[in-house]
């Protein structure tokens, strides 16, 4: 029997994931900050910790963690990073 | 086609070391009988020991099929009948256990349904145990209710394979029934991309989904424009569809299209019993789950959900309230028919039959709120959906308040010291950075108050449905196209 699908079936490409550096000392890191309840608390440790690791740790933010990141905040990352770490929290 | 001949052409499979072909056992006692039902178990016990020229035919796979004669310790020839059970098909066997008397040329000359002791005795020519039952009525046969041999009805098992279901039946979304539900539109207009997925929304497939939810042809002008709205980037639905929380999209109707389409706005305005609502709200909630992804276990990560997210579309009673309708309040012309989107919690039920005055009302209304969400987090940052019934919105319509005054009215009454919000659990910064003596409103804002009136004429039960927090989700109104 012939049904019309609910669904969009396209299939996306898949796309490699950046080359893994295999060490954070010297890489550019942002943490995003999704807004979350203590986010930016738990992103300070963090921060710390990469720091001790020779990262140099940049921080942006989502205005609201309930929905995507703005193009631009995206953009920034992937212009003038190296690797990034989206952070929850509550 | 002489009997033998029938029964030999059966694809009965034979299990264990007995005879390989069912006419050698003849003449016999055929005992169809499955494996999930209570009779067919007493009876395959009570003949145990005494099953002499019983044959066991059971509707199971072979494996199931044995398994069944051991565990009731009927030591006699077994044969299988996997589905489609064409051998209870082809006999009239509908429920088991039946026990059909063969005679030597195949021919079926007694009949018992059910658990009937002194049927078997006589037909076996043994005594049986007189244990209590003697009588017990029958199950029905798996040649009944399993679908997969029957003709059109596995359609609806095919649906669950494929996944389109919210979990109930649904309806087949055939070419015939797409193009009466498109009613002449285009099918490739794109109507959106539908979070969290982003999966395209055309009007083929939002009309899918309207069909798969058992909607007429004509709810689809409701149904798109309730896609439309929820698509409108404020509502937030990407948000809304992947939360942990319960929230659901709820539809308020308004205008002459809920007559037109016979949408309830009377009694059980919130409950079951109207197709229009029921379908058109399921309807939105497959467009999410299905064209969007947000299927619940997948992307859709709610901890419980809630029953409004199978389907909650309410439809106002505009005749008995004396207010502007919704969609008027938020700028629309009277006589128009739309659809308000709201992302909402599960219902509450507020029950008030003694409010006297409009003052007491609004104050029972506001307070039945405060629990909502938490009872901590204070002021609530979003939408509650207020659902007033008859009789109290006509306390305020014989008081003359506005709607605009039981806001206020409802706004001032819901407060508490930010003290007594402190220390119980989650709160607000609000409450955290007040002195313990600040009175803390229950909203932020009046405005958070939504009122629509819906329900039958008698009983003084209205509702509140809670909000969807950190959402951000604005409450959206689109007109519904339509012509009548």
């Amino acid at each position: 029997m012939e049904y019309v699908s609910p669904l969009d079936t396209r299939v996306r490409e898949p796309e490699e994931p950046s080359t893994r550096t295999g060490s954070i000392s010297g890489q550019r890191v942002w943490l995003l900050d999704i807004a979350k309840n203590r986010s930016a608390e738990f992103l300070d440790r963090i921060e710390v910790l990469l720091q001790e690791r020779g990262a140099e740790v940049r921080r942006t933010g989502k205005p609201t963690f309930s929905k995507p990141a703005p193009e631009a905040v995206i953009e920034e990352i992937a212009l003038h990073g190296d690797l990034a770490v989206e952070a929850l929290a509550d | 086609m002489t009997a033998s001949a029938t029964l030999s052409q059966l694809p009965l499979q034979p299990v264990g070391d007995g005879p390989r072909d069912v006419l050698a056992t003849l003449p016999a006692v055929l005992l169809f009988a499955h494996a999930d039902c209570p009779t067919s178990l007493l009876t395959l016990r009570r003949l145990a020991g005494r099953g002499d020229g019983v044959v066991l035919v059971a509707e199971e796979e072979p494996a199931e099929a044995a398994r069944l004669a051991r565990r009731t310790r009927l030591d006699v020839p077994v044969f299988a009948q996997p589905p489609p059970y064409e051998a209870s098909r082809t006999l009239g066997v509908e429920a088991v256990p039946t026990a059909l008397r063969v005679n030597a040329q195949g021919e079926v000359e007694e009949r018992v349904v059910g658990w009937d002791r002194e049927a078997y005795e006589r037909m076996l020519g043994v005594e049986l145990p007189a244990d209590a039952p003697s009588w017990k009525p029958a199950c029905a046969s798996r040649s009944v209710y399993d679908w997969s041999g029957g003709e059109g009805l596995d359609e609806l098992e095919d649906m669950f394979e494929r996944g389109w279901t919210d979990g109930l039946p649904v309806v087949p979304p055939t070419p015939e029934r797409i193009e009466a539900m498109l009613g002449g539109r285009a099918p490739s207009r794109a109507v959106g991309h539908v979070p969290p997925a982003l999966g395209e929304a055309t009007l083929e497939r939002v009309a899918a989904c309207a069909v798969l939810a058992g909607c007429r042809p004509e709810y689809f002008p409701v149904v798109l424009a309730a896609v439309e709205a929820a698509l409108e980037p404020a509502f937030n639905l990407n948000g809304q569809a992947v939360t942990t929380q319960p929230a659901g999209q709820v539809i308020v109707v308004n205008g002459p299209i809920r007559d037109a389409l016979g949408l309830n706005s009377e009694i059980g305005a919130l409950g079951p019993g109207a197709r229009p609502n029921l379908t058109i709200g399921r309807a939105l909630r497959l467009v999410v789950a299905l064209t969007g992804g947000g299927y619940p276990g997948r992307l859709d990560r709610a901890t419980l959900g809630h029953p409004g997210k199978v389907s909650c579309c309410i439809a106002e009673n505009e005749e008995a309230s004396p207010w502007e309708p919704l969609h008027v309040q938020r700028g629309l012309p009277a006589g128009s028919s739309a659809v308000t989107l709201v992302a909402a919690d599960a219902p509450l039920s507020i029950s008030d039959h003694r409010s006297q005055t409009p003052e007491q009302l609004a104050t029972t209304l506001g307070w039945a709120a405060a629990t909502t969400w938490s009872p901590y987090w204070w002021p609530l940052e979003a939408y509650s959906l207020f659902v007033v019934c008859p009789e109290h919105a006509e306390l305020f319509r014989a008081h003359g308040w506005e709607k605009a005054r039981v806001r206020e009215a409802m706004y001032a009454a819901v407060h508490r010291p930010a003290g007594e919000l402190r220390g119980q659990g989650e709160t607000t910064a609000r409450v955290l950075g007040a002195q313990s003596d600040e009175e803390i409103p229950r909203w932020d804002d009046p405005a958070r108050i939504l009122l629509v009136v819906a329900g039958g004429p008698a009983g003084r039960f209205s509702a509140v449905l809670g909000p969807c927090l950190g959402m951000d989700a604005a409450v959206v109104t689109k007109e519904v196209e339509w012509s009548t």
